[in-house]
């Protein structure tokens, strides 16, 4: 019925009923419109071809719904929606479907299935429901729809937490720094083994007091966690500070390097927030009668 | 310094200084006749008026005006806003009153120079980072105090300077520095009695205070006026510093990216009167002028130097600026420092005249440290009740610093390892305190200056004084007192130990003054020439005894004596034009006590007689019997006065007695005869009834009295318990009065004490008493802290009845473990910083415990691994690296020497098992920090500790090579102290030359100044051997070595030859080293006669210094002038070559040999490779030698200063014999030679160095002439070439008269 091509391209939209409904504004919807459209021609097409004279809407649209979701052979939610775009009330269904004084269709003829290996099979089969005829597929093996929870009870026991806590980054430490040793310059306490206890060797660094002065990155995460409030105060005054003076270009090179001062004076309130200090004045430009 | 806002102002107007002024200083009436009188329609009283006379008495020393003179000089001051305007008046009177003055004051100032500085102007034209060098120019403005002044001698070191100029016209000048080399190198000398003298002189021959200097310059005979003094003299002088090792340190890190994001800087350094070091000035404490600073430089950098910053001018090419400080306070040169690189700005915010500045990256850093410096301002000012008296205050953080702290006026610079972030708890205490310290010595050590060096101490006490009063003020009182038993403890150890530390040396005798000190192996004449441990025990000891004074006078008092003097300073100050005024500022002994005397009218002689004027502290021995009949405590104090560092003590001393019915305090006179003393008891024995004790402080506490002596009423005894005596009390008590003393004795002293008293008494109930304080909360941190090492000791001593589990651990897993799990350290929380520091110290206390077999309890060493283990820090606000590396510290104190089976070699296989864990969490440890660098580098440090412990204790195989690289540059500077302390150890454990060798080299060559002295100090410290042990290494080259590195080698930096010398005595003595071989009879020589006898084995040899093997050669170095010694026989041609100011080669050559090639001892002449001068021979003095060895140090300096003064004279070049007389008439400090037989040939020497003279004067002429434009620098080369003479002379760094520094 669908031609391959479309049924491709189908596949690839993912649209809504309700999108015709709407005035689309957006390029996507636009598109699906177009699509849609383009979909219930075809389908009409290939009703005139059939025979047809006439069709319902409904019947378009249920066949441009299938063949939105590329599929050519009707399941149980197509039927489901065309019932209720027809205008029939469904709930009743699931109990008529259930109600004890059914005919119950013979089996067709069974065809011999090729035998699939039961190569797994995990727990006991579950056995058809009662409202399903007992010629319907089995079940397939539990494991492959039984819900199992993927962790463990979390352990609420201190002890163990610690315990775990201090052995996981001990064990990520000793395989970090074994990793650094192997992989960069060691130095070694004993002559004969180097293995054992390797050392990274020590290499002078450039400006030594930035590394010994600066928090680390680590220290630094906790430092944020632990009062950022306070740090946002500074960055406050900071910011301050830099608007003060902006109006010489030449200045302002200088005062990059200073957010500093501001912090009380702009809590103070803007009546003197010019501070005095010779270090912030401007640099002179040379006299030019004095040059020789 | 003015907060901006919420804080008085202090100024108000001239009136309410004057205000404040008088209600601080209570004086004593010496008038009565004052009327009151009314200023700015304010009536005043009586006694405000007189104090306000007082005042201006004090300062302008007007004693003979009548009243109603006194008083138009006093309104008119008090009236007028600008001060100047009174310049009118002192002008004329206090000119009379100030010479009058000094007549009559024995200990006036009186300048040792025939000359006034009034200003000077420094200009540093380029710094060039790259080569590491300065250009500059500088211009003291002179005022001449005697008619006819012909030479000016002026300081410098390093410097190479290219010209001199006196009111533009051509002067010459002679440039000599005797401390280059000190005694010469062809000696065989090699005894430090004999270095130390000749140092001495030395450094005296140079010395500012006495008014010499390295550079002479002859003043143009056009200038030369008659009696009008007030013409003023400008002396220009040009010059330039080439890779300087003293005075300025350039730091240039090995990065990408230009200077100044690379961080480069250069500051000046320096241990007292550096500042001839990089530029030419009078480099004493006691030269006053106003200055003017000039520095361009890059314009990405910014320079910080003394005073106000006045405008900063971009260059032409707009890619220099120059900065223009003016200091308009007169300040001395040593107070002069310069501070230059790519600084990060940060205005203070409470302060906006305080200025910050650190290298990129730290801002963060700066902020948080500094944010409290406003307070200690305010404290000072408050106590002080005297503004800061500079305008601005800039704090600059450098890395690779000299010391941490060193202040300069208006500026101090810091080592940047100062700053830390808010995460960082042990350094934030000590940050401050260095900041408090460097603030101290801005009013005390930069706006105040000393007079002499024998002023020193009253500087040093002064701020060493009131920081501890902001100590005291900041910490807490337990705080201030732990601090002063500390201090008093060191300065006992270390009196008792080397010998007494005397704070006011007196140099008036020849003779004496070495009486002072026989113990010492360096002269107290010079701060150049003092032990650097030396010099901190005399601060030490010089702020103790301010606050002695403070007892005596009491605080209020002091803080007037304080004000006193910094309002008489700040009068002056404002003296622009009366530089006569400045010496105000100066501050000397005498003035100090008579300041103190008028304040409190309290003779506090007998107390400086003590302390001051007399070496060595005083060793009490206490001891008593309760007498039950008479109820009376008899107390027995004995002294030990007898061995060194030890005196006598006469006077009173507080007791205090603690009885059942309360604390007595009882003073006792200790006299010369009678020992015991009488201390009738108040209360009866009574330990049947219940009752409350009350305590010292009211506080009434029940006491269960259960193990005290039944028929004594004495709870416990305190002698001196104030500390008011500079004392050692070794007091005999029983054991339960000292824990009732540690339990219920609220002063932390007394509670240090006691811990101290109960090492020596292992019981149970010392056990009990100890872990009770432990456990305490309010008691004081450091007590408890140390209560752990007490407790560890008594429990080893306790070991066989020790029960239960080990000492503390129960403690600790109570105080700082989870309740559920005891195993299991809490997670980490620093938020109470005193159970921090229990935390951190009982570990470390606890590893030290040992068993039955002397080994670390097994439970000990898995409880501190089971420590490290859980340690976890991630909710903590606060860095754990101290923690940690405390941790790691404990790991290394629980190591006990390993057993070893038949000398094997440690290998991995056979380690022990315990040492296994401990070398797995080193090594996880230390790589570690490679990737997250802790603050500081604790943890590097620690494990490198932990390391040579595991090597020194056989564990692992003891080797250097890991030390050596962390000891490389490159690493952070703890890091590498860390790491040479390791091999300094390494050294005397495996007595390693080359390791030795290494350290030698290392203290050559290495950029840091502070790593170099550092590891001097730790070769003292820790020496590879001494004068009395044997050892291989200690061989004739090392003696030689040795010899170099402190005679020239380290002539750039006073403090590391002082670690030199030290160094020098620590392994050899005060005597000829033992290893080195007899010295052998050369030439047998008699001065008098003139007379050699050579000894016929001995070939001729050509050289021209003869007698160099004599402390005569000191002397002539001492003089400033480069001619050979000729006493014997005068020789045209070396005269030719003295006169034009040649060094004498033959000599300077020689201390070319390379360091550590000895000469061969049987050699005992050498044949010098000079240029073709006639034979000579060089003389040696063998028999001189000895006589030198076994003759006192004085005896040789009296020899010295007596060709010193020979030969003072002929110093200036080309003058006539006639002009000596007047020279020497002009300067009355200097004393008139005696004319000896020796000195005959003097006329001769003159001669030849007067036509010399002449002869490069019209040379000098001629080339003026040619140059008359103002070309500065491009002509420099041809006149280098034209000054010969001059510019080849040591002026330059690299000339053939410093050996040490060429290369």
């Amino acid at each position: 019925m669908a031609d391959p091509a479309v049924a491709t391209g189908a596949s690839l939209a993912v649209g809504g009923r309700a999108g015709g409904n709407k005035a689309a504004n957006s390029p996507v919807e636009n598109y699906q419109l177009a699509r849609r459209r383009t979909l219930q021609v075809v389908v009409s097409a290939l009703l005139t071809e059939c025979g047809f004279d006439c069709a319902e809407k409904a019947a378009v649209e249920t066949l441009t719904e299938m063949m939105q979701s590329s599929r050519s052979v009707p399941t149980l939610s197509d039927t489901v929606v065309t019932l209720i775009e027809m205008g029939f009330n469904v709930d009743t269904l699931p109990i008529y479907a259930k109600r004890s004084q059914r005919m119950v269709i013979t089996a067709p003829p069974v065809t011999n299935h090729p035998m699939t290996p039961k190569a797994l099979s995990a727990g006991q089969k579950r056995t058809h429901p009662p409202h399903i005829p007992g010629h319907y597929p089995e079940f397939p093996d539990p494991h492959t729809y039984i819900k199992t929870p993927t962790f463990r009870e979390p352990v609420s026991d201190y002890q163990v937490v610690r315990e775990k806590a201090a052995t996981q980054r001990r064990d990520v430490e000793r395989a970090l720094t074994r990793f650094m040793a192997k992989t960069s310059k060691t130095q070694s306490l004993f002559k004969d083994d180097i293995a054992t206890f390797p050392l990274i060797a020590a290499q002078p660094s450039a400006v030594p007091y930035l590394g010994a002065l600066l928090p680390s990155e680590l220290e630094l995460q906790t430092l944020e966690e632990t009062d950022s409030s306070e740090q946002d105060d500074q960055t406050d005054g900071d910011n301050a500070a830099g608007n003060v003076m902006n109006d010489d270009p030449v200045v302002d090179k200088e005062n990059a390097m200073l957010p500093p001062g501001g912090a009380i004076m702009s809590t103070k309130g803007s009546e003197d927030n010019v501070i005095d200090n010779p270090y912030l004045r401007p640099v002179k430009k040379p006299k030019v009668k004095r040059k020789k | 310094m003015s907060k901006k806002k919420n804080r008085n102002p202090k100024r108000a107007s001239e009136w309410e200084i004057g205000f404040r002024r008088a209600l601080h200083l209570k004086l004593p009436t010496r008038n009565s006749d004052i009327p009151t009188f009314e200023f700015a329609g304010t009536k005043v009283g009586h006694y405000f008026s007189r104090v306000i006379v007082e005042c201006f008495e004090e300062h302008f020393r007007i004693n003979t005006l009548n009243t109603t003179a006194r008083w138009d000089l006093l309104c008119y001051q008090h009236y007028s806003t600008d001060e100047r305007r009174l310049s009118w008046l002192p002008d004329h009177l206090s000119r009379d009153n100030e010479t009058k003055m000094n007549r009559k004051r024995d200990k006036g100032f009186e300048s040792p120079r025939p000359f006034k500085l009034t200003h000077q102007v420094v200009c540093i034209n380029n710094i060039n980072f790259q080569r590491k060098s300065v250009i500059g120019y500088v211009e003291l403005t002179i005022l001449p105090t005697v008619a006819n002044l012909n030479r000016i001698k002026l300081n410098s070191k390093q410097c190479r300077i290219y010209r001199v100029r006196i009111n533009d016209l051509e002067a010459p000048f002679i440039y000599n520095d005797p401390t280059l080399e000190v005694c010469h190198s062809d000696s065989k000398q090699r005894n430090l009695n004999y270095f130390s003298s000749a140092y001495t002189a030395a450094v005296s021959a140079v010395d500012p205070d006495a008014g010499h200097g390295e550079l002479v310059i002859k003043v143009p005979s056009e200038l030369w006026k008659q009696g009008d003094d007030s013409h003023l003299l400008k002396v220009y002088i040009e010059f330039s510093l080439d890779q300087p090792k003293g005075g300025l340190h350039f730091v240039i890190h090995d990065v990408e990216g230009s200077l100044a994001e690379r961080g480069a800087h250069v500051f000046s350094f320096g241990h007292h009167n550096s500042t001839r070091f990089w530029f030419p000035c009078v480099d004493s404490y006691s030269e006053l002028c106003t200055w003017k600073l000039e520095f361009t430089i890059d314009s990405a950098m910014v320079a910080v130097s003394c005073g106000d910053l006045v405008e900063t001018i971009y260059t032409h090419d707009m890619r220099k600026k120059t900065f223009h400080y003016v200091l308009p306070i007169p300040t001395a040169a040593p107070n002069i420092s310069l501070a230059v690189g790519p600084f990060e700005i940060l205005v203070d915010p409470y302060m906006h005249e305080v200025t910050h500045f650190c290298l990129p990256q730290l801002l963060p850093l700066l902020k948080h440290s500094m944010s409290y410096l406003h307070e200690i301002f305010e404290f000072y000012e408050e106590i002080l009740t005297c503004r800061y008296p500079y305008s601005c205050f800039k704090t600059v953080f450098v890395d690779e610093s000299y010391v941490q702290v060193s202040s300069y006026a208006s500026m101090s610079i810091f080592s940047t390892n100062l700053l830390h972030s808010a995460m960082i708890i042990d350094q934030t205490p000590l940050t401050r305190r260095c900041l408090a310290q460097a603030l101290a010595q801005q009013f005390f050590g930069c706006f105040i200056s000393r007079m002499s060096w024998a002023d020193e101490w009253v500087l040093k006490g002064i701020s060493g004084y009131i920081f501890g009063l902001y100590l005291k003020k900041t910490f807490g009182v337990n705080e201030y007192r732990h601090w002063i038993k500390k201090e008093l403890d060191k300065i006992v150890e270390y009196e008792l130990k080397m010998g007494g530390v005397l704070l006011h040396p007196t140099f008036s005798g020849g003779k004496e003054k070495d009486n002072q000190t026989p113990h010492l192996h360096f002269s107290l004449k010079h701060p150049h020439t003092l032990s650097w441990e030396y010099y901190k025990m005399f601060q030490c000891k010089a702020h103790l005894v301010m606050r002695l004074i403070e007892n005596r006078i009491s605080m209020e008092f002091m803080l007037q004596v304080f004000n006193k003097l910094l309002s008489l300073a700040s009068t002056a100050s404002s003296q622009r034009y009366q530089s006569h005024m400045w010496s105000q500022m100066l501050l000397s002994t005498h003035a100090f006590l008579k300041s103190i005397s008028n304040v409190s009218g309290k003779d506090i002689s007998p107390l400086i007689k003590q302390w001051v004027d007399q070496s060595a502290v005083v060793k009490f021995y206490g001891s008593f019997v309760f007498n039950r009949k008479r109820n009376v405590l008899e107390l027995e104090i004995r002294q030990d006065y007898t061995s060194s560092g030890t005196q006598k003590y006469v006077g009173p001393i507080k007791v205090t007695v603690q009885e059942l019915d309360g604390s007595f305090n009882h003073t006792l006179q200790i006299e010369e005869s009678s020992l015991k003393h009488d201390i009738p008891c108040h209360s009866k024995s009574r330990r049947n009834k219940k009752k409350k004790i009350p305590l010292m402080n009211g506080e009434e506490v029940d006491m269960d009295l259960s193990a005290m002596d039944a028929d004594s009423p004495l709870l416990w005894i305190r002698i001196d318990p104030d500390m008011s005596i500079l004392r050692k009390v070794e007091l005999e008590q029983a054991d339960f009065m000292w824990q009732y003393q540690l339990r219920y004795e609220r002063d932390v002293v007394a509670q240090e004490e006691a811990i101290s008293a109960l090492e020596t008494f292992p019981t149970p109930a010392s056990r009990l008493a100890l872990t009770d304080i432990l456990e305490q909360e309010q008691c004081f941190y450091e007590v408890r802290m140390q209560a752990c090492f007490c407790l560890a000791k008594i429990a080893n001593a306790m070991v066989s009845t020790w029960q239960g589990p080990p000492a503390m651990k129960s403690l600790f897993t109570r105080m700082f473990c989870c309740k559920s799990c005891p195993n299991i350290v809490k997670t980490n929380n620093f938020i109470n910083f005193q159970s921090y520091f229990l935390q951190k110290t009982m570990p470390v206390a606890m590893a030290l415990l040992r068993d039955v077999q002397n080994l670390c309890p097994k439970d000990v060493l898995n409880f501190i691994l089971d420590l490290i283990k859980y340690n976890d820090n991630r909710k903590n606000k606060f860095s754990d690296n101290y923690y940690r590396a405390d941790l790691l510290e404990a790991l290394t104190n629980s190591l006990t020497p390993a057993i070893s089976i038949n000398n094997e070699t440690r290998t991995v296989d056979n380690l022990n098992a315990d040492v296994r864990l401990i070398l797995e969490e080193i090594t996880r440890f230390l790589n570690m920090e490679k990737l997250l660098p802790s603050y500081r580098s604790t943890i590097t440090i620690s494990c490198l500790k932990a390391i040579r412990q595991l090597q020194k204790n056989g564990h692992i195989p003891s080797e250097a090579s890991l030390f050596r690289s962390y000891a490389e540059y490159g690493h952070f500077v703890d890091v590498r102290v860390a790491a040479l302390e390791a091999l300094v150890d390494y050294t005397r454990v495996e007595k390693s030359s080359v390791e030795l060798q290494w350290l030698l080299n290392l203290v050559q060559n290495d950029p840091a100044p502070y790593v170099r002295h550092k590891i001097l100090a730790m070769l003292c410290k820790n020496p590879p051997f001494t004068k009395t042990t044997e050892s291989t290494i200690c061989n004739e080259a090392l003696v030689d070595q040795l010899w170099k590195l402190m005679n020239s080698g380290t002539s750039h930096d006073w403090r590391l030859r002082c670690d030199a010398v030290n160094l020098y005595y620590t392994l050899f003595g005060l005597t000829r080293p033992s290893c080195l071989p007899l010295p052998e009879l050369g030439l047998v020589l008699n001065l008098k006669e003139k007379k050699a006898v050579l000894n016929p084995t001995i070939k001729p040899e050509l050289m021209v210094g003869a007698v160099i093997d004599t402390p005569a050669s000191i002397g002539i170095h001492g003089v400033g002038l480069n001619y050979p010694p000729e006493e014997e026989e005068p020789d045209p041609i070396s005269l030719g070559v003295c006169g034009v100011g040649q060094p004498p080669q033959g000599i300077k050559r020689k201390a070319e040999t390379q360091l550590g090639s000895p000469p061969e001892p049987g050699q005992a002449v050498q044949h010098q490779d000079d240029d073709g001068r006639v034979g000579r021979y060089k003389i040696r003095f063998n028999m001189e030698d000895e006589d030198i060895d076994m003759e006192t140090v004085h005896d040789s300096q009296a020899f010295i200063h007596h060709h010193l003064n020979l030969l003072e004279r002929p110093s200036t070049p080309g003058k006539e014999p006639a002009f000596i007389e007047q020279s020497t008439l002009s300067m009355p400090a200097t004393p008139l030679p005696s004319l000896s037989k020796d000195t005959l040939s003097l006329p001769l020497k003159h001669r030849g160095e007067h036509g010399h003279h002449h002869h490069e004067h019209k040379k000098k002429k001629k080339k003026k002439h040619k140059h008359k434009h103002k070309h500065k620098h491009e002509n420099k080369d041809r006149e280098r070439g034209n000054w010969h003479p001059y510019s080849n002379s040591p002026v330059s760094g690299k000339s053939l008269h410093s050996p040490s520094l060429s290369e």
